[in-house]
């Protein structure tokens, strides 16, 4: 059967966005601080490492205070602000997608042309945070000051964790439950604290109404992400989306384990009413089902400028060179960033202008994540995308012989993506009964249509249930056959 | 229905276990299916042997003979590279095997090859290609598998009476990262347990290291080397935040065994002329053969 691809739609997988990953939020008020969504983009190669943190705290600007532990103290020049945009420019160009096909009649051959525009929903929680600086404590050096864009900026360094806390307390910092567990070991693995705080006077200069994401850089044979003090305030689950971009390939996570998210799958036609729903219910199962100590891959593509394809499908326009540079990958950059990377430059320059962009996608919390994210550079190009695919039918008359044949492969496929769609999902059939119901799905043929299979799926559903685990038999195969081919070879060399 | 003669020789189980790690992986932790990778790895270490023993090998035993007793070998580092080097390239896939086997051809001194044939592979793929890499996180740290590797590589090592190797090396390692992460800097001890139970670092204390051919043959001797590789690991971990440090020293230590050797004089070891099993021993195996796999 002949198939178009006509268009494709996008969501936004993500749906609170709160930049909180690695430090912690303060606050005076015991309101409840809540983080869900952080996002962090990653530039590595050699012992560099360009971070930039998503900042969309929405409060009074007064109450924003932030405090990231890093590894060495920051020069100014090794701090920036850059431009928001760039991380929806990211997300939208790296989010999970959706792509549909048309089928054509066999009977008239003729299919249905449409475009339709990628669909973005986004919703923002509201965090409350207070502080202010106030007299420093001797336990607590403060190892440099800097005015960095609309933020205050201070490096400190201490002996030990009480000091540290003390001098937060004093200084209008209220001090999470659980953070002092892990300030004391980052004292003593020699991190430097990064504490921002934001100038009210060049604020107002920039006339913004949002706070502009920081970007700091340094050198450090450490590749990693401090999480454990964002866990400090944070219940329950969160999840963090890491965009990262180095010259070699994938980067990787080395202390927990890497998964590929669920791609390439064919689903029911509805799901496009919601792909939201349904990309955050995979999500969560696979994440289940993974056994929640997992990173997931949803995007590894060559983004180089000399490389023409930067997606296929592209859902969004891909990050050009300009926006790459933003991100902070300076070996893009010409002889003006020179000056931004360090001065005893120690990173190693082949020249090469390669760009590998990886995202990953996290949801951690304090029993399943017990370390900090560690990450490796591999030199994996494999390209790897989640996409999920739905097909219209075809309209029109099927009176003709391969038009009956048509719609008897239609029930069968269509049975076949519900059933993916609730091993995908995890979830009940009949929770999507609605979906079916109430959308028109394009099919006017009764017998094909979602309603009508859904009944006629419960009743097969012990096939189903193969269906979910039908890794199950094959790895008890496998096993049998390797157990032979042991028991064999023990025979052939006579020992049985 | 087991006879003892089964365990006679432990690379057999050593097979076997390999074999269901990587099933494992593929099935349960959901491994990227790379079947085309092992298969290179196996069949590249099947001709790199075939060549080997026609141009190289031991003329006064029989050519069949020698390629059927070369056959455990050739799984064992064909599934040690299919158990930890990843790459996407063919040819590095067919470097990594060749370099393996010819290693044990080539590479030796007294009698002993010098190298761990999947060490070697995997150490030249890794520094000489940049096209191949180790995944120390592939493993995660689920308690299961770390109860596996355990169990299994118990009976690997005590059936060739190496279990001190795997010991010193682990009981070192684990005992400086206990130190460091909850002594030192105070980490909480789920910190620690991650840290030690992934079963990259696992499998290589009860299946790499401890390859009789490899170590010294003096107990005092093999202690003490294993002792130095777990330190000087750690502090490649630990200090230089280097990934996959184990295999990497283990490397660079090999050359020093032969040394070692001529200064600690013990008995050579033979696959073969291992002890044969007591009674409790083999009880202990039916038991567990059959608790396993029945």
């Amino acid at each position: 059967m002949k198939k178009k691809l006509l268009i494709i739609g996008t969501i936004m997988a993500i749906a609170p966005i709160l930049f909180s990953f690695c430090g912690f939020y303060v606050s005076k008020a015991d309101g409840t601080l809540k983080n869900k969504t952080s996002q962090v983009i990653l530039v590595r190669d050699g012992n560099k490492t360009v971070i930039t943190m998503y900042n969309d705290f929405k409060g009074d600007s007064k109450d924003f205070a932030m405090v990231v532990p890093v590894p060495v103290v920051l020069r100014k020049d090794d701090i920036k602000v850059v431009e928001q945009s760039i991380f929806q420019r990211l997300n939208d160009y790296s989010a999970p997608r959706l792509v549909e096909y048309w089928d054509e009649n066999p009977c008239n051959g003729y299919g249905k042309d449409e475009m339709k525009a990628p669909m973005a929903d986004k919703s923002m929680n509201e965090v409350v945070v207070t502080s202010a600086y106030g007299v420093k404590r001797s336990t607590v050096k403060v190892e440099a000051r800097y005015l960095v864009g609309e933020y205050d900026i201070l490096i400190l360094s201490a002996k030990e964790s009480s000091g540290l806390k003390t001098w937060l307390i004093e200084n209008g910092y209220k001090i999470p439950e659980g953070a002092e567990e892990v300030l004391e070991p980052y004292i003593k693995s020699n991190l430097k604290f990064f504490v921002v705080k934001v100038n009210e006077k060049e604020k107002l200069k920039l006339n913004n109404n949002f706070l502009r994401p920081i970007q700091i850089s340094f050198n450090s044979p450490k590749f990693m992400l401090p999480i454990r003090l964002g866990m400090a305030n944070a219940d329950g689950d969160q999840d963090l989306i890491v965009y990262a971009f180095t010259r070699n390939g994938r980067i990787e996570s080395t202390n927990y384990r890497n998964v590929e998210i669920a791609s390439n799958k064919n689903i029911p036609l509805f799901v496009q009413k919601n792909f939201r729903a349904f990309y955050g219910n995979l999500f969560t199962n696979q994440w289940n089902r993974e056994d929640k100590s997992v990173a997931f891959l949803e995007y590894a593509w060559d983004v180089s400028p000399q490389n023409y394809y930067h997606c296929d499908p592209c859902i969004a326009t891909a990050p050009s060179e300009q926006d790459l540079v933003q991100s902070g990958v300076w070996w893009l950059a010409g002889k003006d960033w020179s000056d931004y990377s360090d001065v005893d430059n120690d990173e190693p320059d082949n020249g090469s202008k390669n760009v590998h962009f990886t995202r990953l996608h996290f949801r951690y919390n304090r029993k399943s994540f017990a370390q900090d994210l560690m990450f490796q550079v591999t030199p994996n190009k494999e390209t790897f995308q989640a996409r999920y695919v739905i097909t219209h039918p075809a309209t029109g008359d099927f009176n003709c012989a391969a038009g009956k044949k048509y719609l008897q492969d239609l029930k069968a496929r269509r049975k076949k993506e519900l059933m993916e769609l609730t091993a995908l999902t995890g979830t009940n059939i009949n929770n999507w009964q609605d979906e079916a119901l109430a959308k028109n799905d394009e099919e006017t043929n009764v017998a094909a249509q979602y309603a009508t299979l859904i009944p006629q799926l419960k009743e097969d559903s012990d096939s189903n249930r193969e269906n979910s685990k039908e890794n199950m038999p094959v790895g008890i195969v496998l096993f049998a056959a390797v157990m032979l081919g042991g028991a064999g070879l023990m025979r052939w060399k006579g020992l049985i | 229905m087991f006879s003892t003669a089964l365990f006679k020789d432990a690379r057999y189980f050593q097979i076997i276990f390999q074999s269901i790690f990587l099933s494992y992986g593929i099935y349960f932790l959901h491994w990227k299916n790379e079947s085309w990778l092992y298969f290179t790895y196996f069949f590249t270490s099947l001709a790199t042997q075939f060549t080997a023993e026609f141009f190289l090998g031991k003329r006064n035993i029989p050519f069949s003979n020698r390629l059927k007793n070369g056959i455990p070998s050739i799984l064992i580092s064909s599934f040690g590279l299919s158990l930890l080097l990843k790459t996407n390239l063919w040819w590095v896939a067919v470097l990594a095997a060749s370099v393996s086997i010819l290693s044990k051809y080539i590479l030796r001194i007294n009698g002993k090859h010098v190298f761990n044939p999947s060490a070697l592979g995997i150490v030249v793929a890794v520094l000489f290609t940049g096209n191949a890499w180790i995944s120390p996180g592939q493993w995660g740290s689920g308690a299961v598998l770390m109860f596996g590797v355990f169990t299994f590589g118990f009976i690997v090592t005590t059936r060739v009476q190496k279990l001190d190797v795997s010991l010193a090396f682990l009981g070192t390692f684990a005992s400086l990262i206990f130190l460091r992460q909850i002594i030192y800097l105070g980490w909480p001890m789920d910190y620690f347990v991650q840290s030690v139970s992934t079963g990259s670092l696992l499998l290589f204390s009860f299946f790499m290291i401890t390859d009789p051919k490899t170590i010294p043959d003096h107990r005092l001797a093999r202690i003490l080397w294993c002792i130095a590789i777990a330190a000087v690991s750690f502090y490649l971990t630990a200090f230089k935040f280097m990934n996959g440090a184990p295999i990497l020293v283990l490397v660079f230590a090999q050359p020093l065994v032969p040394l070692l050797d001529k200064f600690f004089k013990a008995r050579k070891f033979e696959w073969t002329k291992s002890k044969p099993y007591t009674q409790e021993e083999n009880n202990f195996m039916q038991v567990i053969y059959s608790k396993s796999y029945m």
